[in-house]
């Protein structure tokens, strides 16, 4: 029986408020007649009509939501190696690059990077921003994936060898599956810093290259108008919508209930 | 790995890097401060040139210089204040101007080119500009009997007592330095270490009574009425009173000159020495300079003019304001803030740094 | 078996480190040989090697750094805010993800990305609600003035101080340690937590001497991936932040744009680099002497 203490719930849904606030905030004031996002005016469309209208911001949406998916997919997939393989050998050298880029002020990040794109002659556009994401959000991946690892049962990967499973099969079927819950949160938190990232974009970004954040980030000493809390709605549903219809698509992808459960 | 992944992850991976191709129309890259163009003005040059202008965005001068120290490529025309057109001058970052192909330059007042610090005008030609002065909301101020018209307000506790905690400062150690020293009576230029102590004594006796240095969200909580005085600039103070009428507040968002001076930011167009289109490039700067085109952007945001031939085009109500049009003898007392070296630099930031981690 | 651990081992930890070498260490180490030029007068590095061919490679920057002693203070304040950000972290985080790791898989999921989903939005305009929750006219400090006006204390701000960038570091950093927990303690087995109440535990002990032992790497994941970004982080207190309430991400951002002085900026990095390094790699080893203990 599981039993659930009213202690848990009072401080869960306080966290949860917490984390609500704010949102609701930035919600309602999409609607707020006024350029300002200071105070509540009145009840508008308008700044709807206007996205509606706003190529330069809607194509910096795109970029921002393009470059997170992929970005988030290629760390997802080196970050959990990364991870499985720093608690599976004793490593020095990878533990220490994948704490760093955390660790290090975007900004030195960025401009590092821009100098050696610029010295290897590389074309900047998107591809260098998701480059550079990349190289970040692996960290994110691979601690969290380590963590999950640690004190997970080995004895059911050492069964899955024992019945004659080569080691990528025991990966696939029988580790994989039990780390699912790290590798999505990894994922999840990728995605995250990727939608949002402004100082290495800024930097590693082409010409004409806009993605969201630098588009909103300009506008920070004239106005951010609610016009950005309405892209910001939008693209916040946009990402729900794509989970949802891809957990419908592709089940096994979050599959959270691994196939030899210690249940 | 399954096959109509693999499928989604190359298109994904394609999209990405063909997103950045540039198209087969001819385009133009601007980098410039966001709204700092009229919209109607692009649609008209984009007509005219029968070209694509692609805009990307910066919001302060330190980036756009960061950027280009790099070594990134690829943007034609960059807007840059007079101070960072100098830093690129003399890094070797700029192309010389073809003046032949600039006939409009004859549209801008004299007294703005050429300048010091690009002498000829051989590489900028002069787009904008605005004043760093005192915002102030005007009902709060009459209330506490303040003056609006020097810097004593912002500097000196005994005013400053009366609005503790309602006035913030620009977060630009060269922007409150030259103000500091205006108010002093130096120039805003100066690179004198005693003045240099002077001022900074001046601000550390001020801070406490200040709620921030901020040079991004003040504007607003000026135009709610959270804050009741600021160090700013112009064209901002100018937009929150348009936006605090808009919103129908009790009170203005007055601009208020000081007497003793302050510091002029004009912004100039000048050309990357690595524009892929410097023919595109000096259609445009031509094409900015002729008076109805300049004026747009002053309508649109109240930012001030060097173009002679754009104050026709002006709306009569923008001319009277001092802070965007200023009468001559306010002129006599704005200064242009010029580069410093670096070990000035480092020092100032040393000073900056005391000043705001300091007790 | 030994031999396809070997393979196993560059198979698994290779593709990573190759990226990582290239794409960060490379371009990272530019920047620390950086830290040994000296600035150019307008910005950028000075040449390495100038005309009359001499390298210039020099310590001035760290001299500066080991003789001015305002950078440590700074960088002291500011692990002590993101270690007064991390524990608040923890202390919120823990029991919304011990709620969803406890729930029926059908909405655990729900919950999940219900925790995630405002960090989708802007952050730049979740930080200026939180300027409207916290203005002067808001309901918040209306009522937590008026309660200090009956009390005979001034008015206190709650913009513009240490605690708005307080609240806000906590705020863009709490899906930070929810994530890492949930994923440690979803697999928590609830029977061990039934033997124990068998044998008499009360809820406190369960959780003190059960569930927590065994969320530590959990917990330290997630620590891990609070302080240290909110260790180099700059925006929030230029945004929302008093005058006294400058961190060392402020002072390096100022370094490689308004001072135009690059190898200084790589110098603090480095600092703040190590810095944050070593405070893991200490946790960590507590971490493992502490399980080692128990």
């Amino acid at each position: 029986m599981r039993r659930r203490s009213p202690w848990l719930w009072a401080v869960a849904l306080l966290a949860y408020a917490f984390l609500y606030l704010p949102l609701v905030i930035v919600v309602v004031y999409s609607f707020n007649d006024s350029r300002l996002n200071a105070e509540w005016v009145g009840f508008t469309l308008d700044w709807y009509r206007r996205l509606a209208a706003n190529d330069e911001m809607l194509a910096a949406a795109g970029n921002s939501l393009l470059i997170a998916l992929v970005a988030s997919a290629a760390a997802t997939v080196l970050g959990t190696m990364a991870g499985f393989a720093m608690h599976r050998y004793r490593l020095r050298l990878l533990p220490v690059l994948v704490l760093c880029p955390i660790a290090i002020p975007e900004i030195l990040m960025g401009v590092s990077l821009l100098i050696f794109f610029v010295l290897l002659n590389v074309t900047l556009g998107l591809l260098s921003v998701a480059i550079a994401h990349v190289a970040f959000c692996i960290g994110f991946v691979a601690i969290v994936v380590r963590a999950r690892l640690a004190g997970m049962d080995e004895s059911l990967t050492e069964a899955a060898r024992d019945c004659g499973a080569t080691p990528a099969q025991a990966f696939r079927r029988v580790t994989l599956p039990l780390i699912m819950p790290g590798v999505i949160a990894g994922a999840l938190m990728a995605f995250t810093m990727s939608i949002d990232d402004f100082v290495i974009t800024f930097f590693t970004a082409g010409a004409g290259t806009v993605t969201l954040p630098l588009q909103i980030y300009s506008m920070i000493k004239i106005a951010v108008t609610p016009e950005v809390n309405a892209v910001s709605t939008l693209l916040m549903l946009l990402t729900l919508a794509l989970i949802v219809v891809a957990a419908k698509v592709s089940p096994s992808l979050f599959r959270t209930d691994p196939e030899a459960s210690p249940r | 790995m399954n096959p109509s992944r693999a499928l989604l992850a190359a298109c994904l991976l394609w999209s990405l890097s063909s997103a950045g191709v540039a198209s087969a129309k001819d385009q133009l890259h601007l980098y410039n401060w966001n709204n700092y163009i009229a919209p109607e003005t692009v649609k008209r040059f984009e007509a005219q040139c029968k070209c694509e202008v692609v805009q990307t965005y910066y919001a302060d001068n330190e980036e756009l210089l960061a950027k280009l120290a790099a070594g990134a490529k690829g943007y034609d025309v960059l807007v840059p204040t007079a101070n960072a057109v100098q830093a690129l001058i003399k890094g070797g970052q700029l192309r010389p101007l073809d003046k032949a192909l600039l006939p409009n330059l004859k549209n801008v007042d004299p007294a703005f080119l050429p300048t010091a610090f690009d002498p000829g005008g051989q590489y900028a030609a002069p787009y904008a500009m605005s004043t760093t002065i005192i915002g102030y909301n005007d009902a709060k101020l009459k209330e506490l009997g303040l003056p609006t018209d020097t810097w004593a307000v912002i500097f000196e506790p005994k005013y400053l007592e009366k609005v503790k905690g309602r006035v913030t400062v620009l977060d630009s150690s060269a922007e409150l330095f030259a103000a500091a020293f205006k108010y002093l009576g130096y120039s805003a230029n100066d690179i004198d270490p005693k003045h240099w102590d002077e001022a900074t004594l001046l601000i550390k006796k001020a801070k406490p009574y200040w709620a921030a240095f901020n040079a991004s969200s003040y504007i607003k909580e000026l135009t709610v009425g959270n804050i009741w005085l600021v160090h700013g600039y112009s064209n901002d103070i100018f937009q929150a009173n348009q936006d605090a009428q808009a919103a129908k507040r009790s009170f203005h968002v007055l601009q208020g000159m000081p007497k003793e001076g302050a510091v002029l930011a004009v912004d100039n167009m000048v050309i990357h020495r690595s524009a892929p289109r410097p023919d595109l490039a000096h259609q445009f700067i031509n094409f900015m300079l002729d008076g109805r085109n300049s004026a747009e952007l002053t309508n649109l945001i109240g930012s001030g003019n060097p173009n002679l031939d754009a104050r026709r085009y002006i709306q009569p109500e923008l001319t009277k304001y001092p802070a965007i049009f200023p009468p001559s003898q306010v002129q006599a007392k704005l200064e242009q803030l010029t580069e410093l070296t670096a070990s000035q630099r480092r020092l100032r930031n040393r000073l900056w740094t005391e000043i705001k981690a300091g007790r | 078996m030994r031999r396809d651990a070997q393979g196993g081992r560059w198979l698994v930890s290779g593709p990573p480190l190759l990226y990582l070498l290239v794409f960060f260490a490379a371009p990272t180490l530019l920047m620390v040989l950086a830290s040994f030029r000296s600035p150019a007068d307008f910005g950028g590095l000075a040449p390495l090697v100038d005309d009359s061919g001499t390298v210039d490679l020099n310590v001035e920057a760290w001299m500066r750094f080991a003789t001015e002693p305002i950078y440590l203070r700074i960088f002291m304040k500011s692990i002590g805010y993101a270690a007064v950000t991390t524990v608040l972290c923890l202390l919120l985080a823990y029991p919304l993800a011990a709620l969803i790791a406890r729930s029926d898989r059908r909405h655990r999921d729900l919950l999940l990305l219900l925790v995630i989903l405002p960090f989708w939005s802007n952050f730049l305009i979740r930080v200026y609600a939180w300027m409207i929750i916290l203005g002067p006219n808001a309901a918040l400090a209306r009522t937590l003035n008026g309660v200090l006006a009956l009390a005979g204390v001034a008015p206190v701000s709650l913009l513009f101080s240490a605690f708005a960038v307080l609240v806000c570091l906590v705020y863009v950093h709490l899906p930070f340690m929810v994530l890492p927990l949930y994923a440690n303690l979803e697999k928590h087995d609830q029977a061990l937590l039934d033997a124990a109440q068998d044998l008499g535990a009360s809820a406190w002990q369960r959780f003190w001497r059960v569930t927590f032992p065994l969320s530590l790497p959990g917990v330290y994941a997630g620590a891990a991936l609070v302080f240290i970004p909110a260790f180099g982080i700059f925006a929030i207190p230029d945004i929302l932040g008093g005058p006294n309430d400058s961190l060392i991400g402020n002072v390096i951002k100022q370094q490689f744009l308004e001072t135009r002085d690059w190898p200084f900026g790589s110098v603090l990095s480095i600092v703040l680099t190590g810095m944050a390094l070593a405070l893991a790699g200490l946790a960590a080893a507590v971490g493992r002497r502490g399980r080692v203990r128990a």
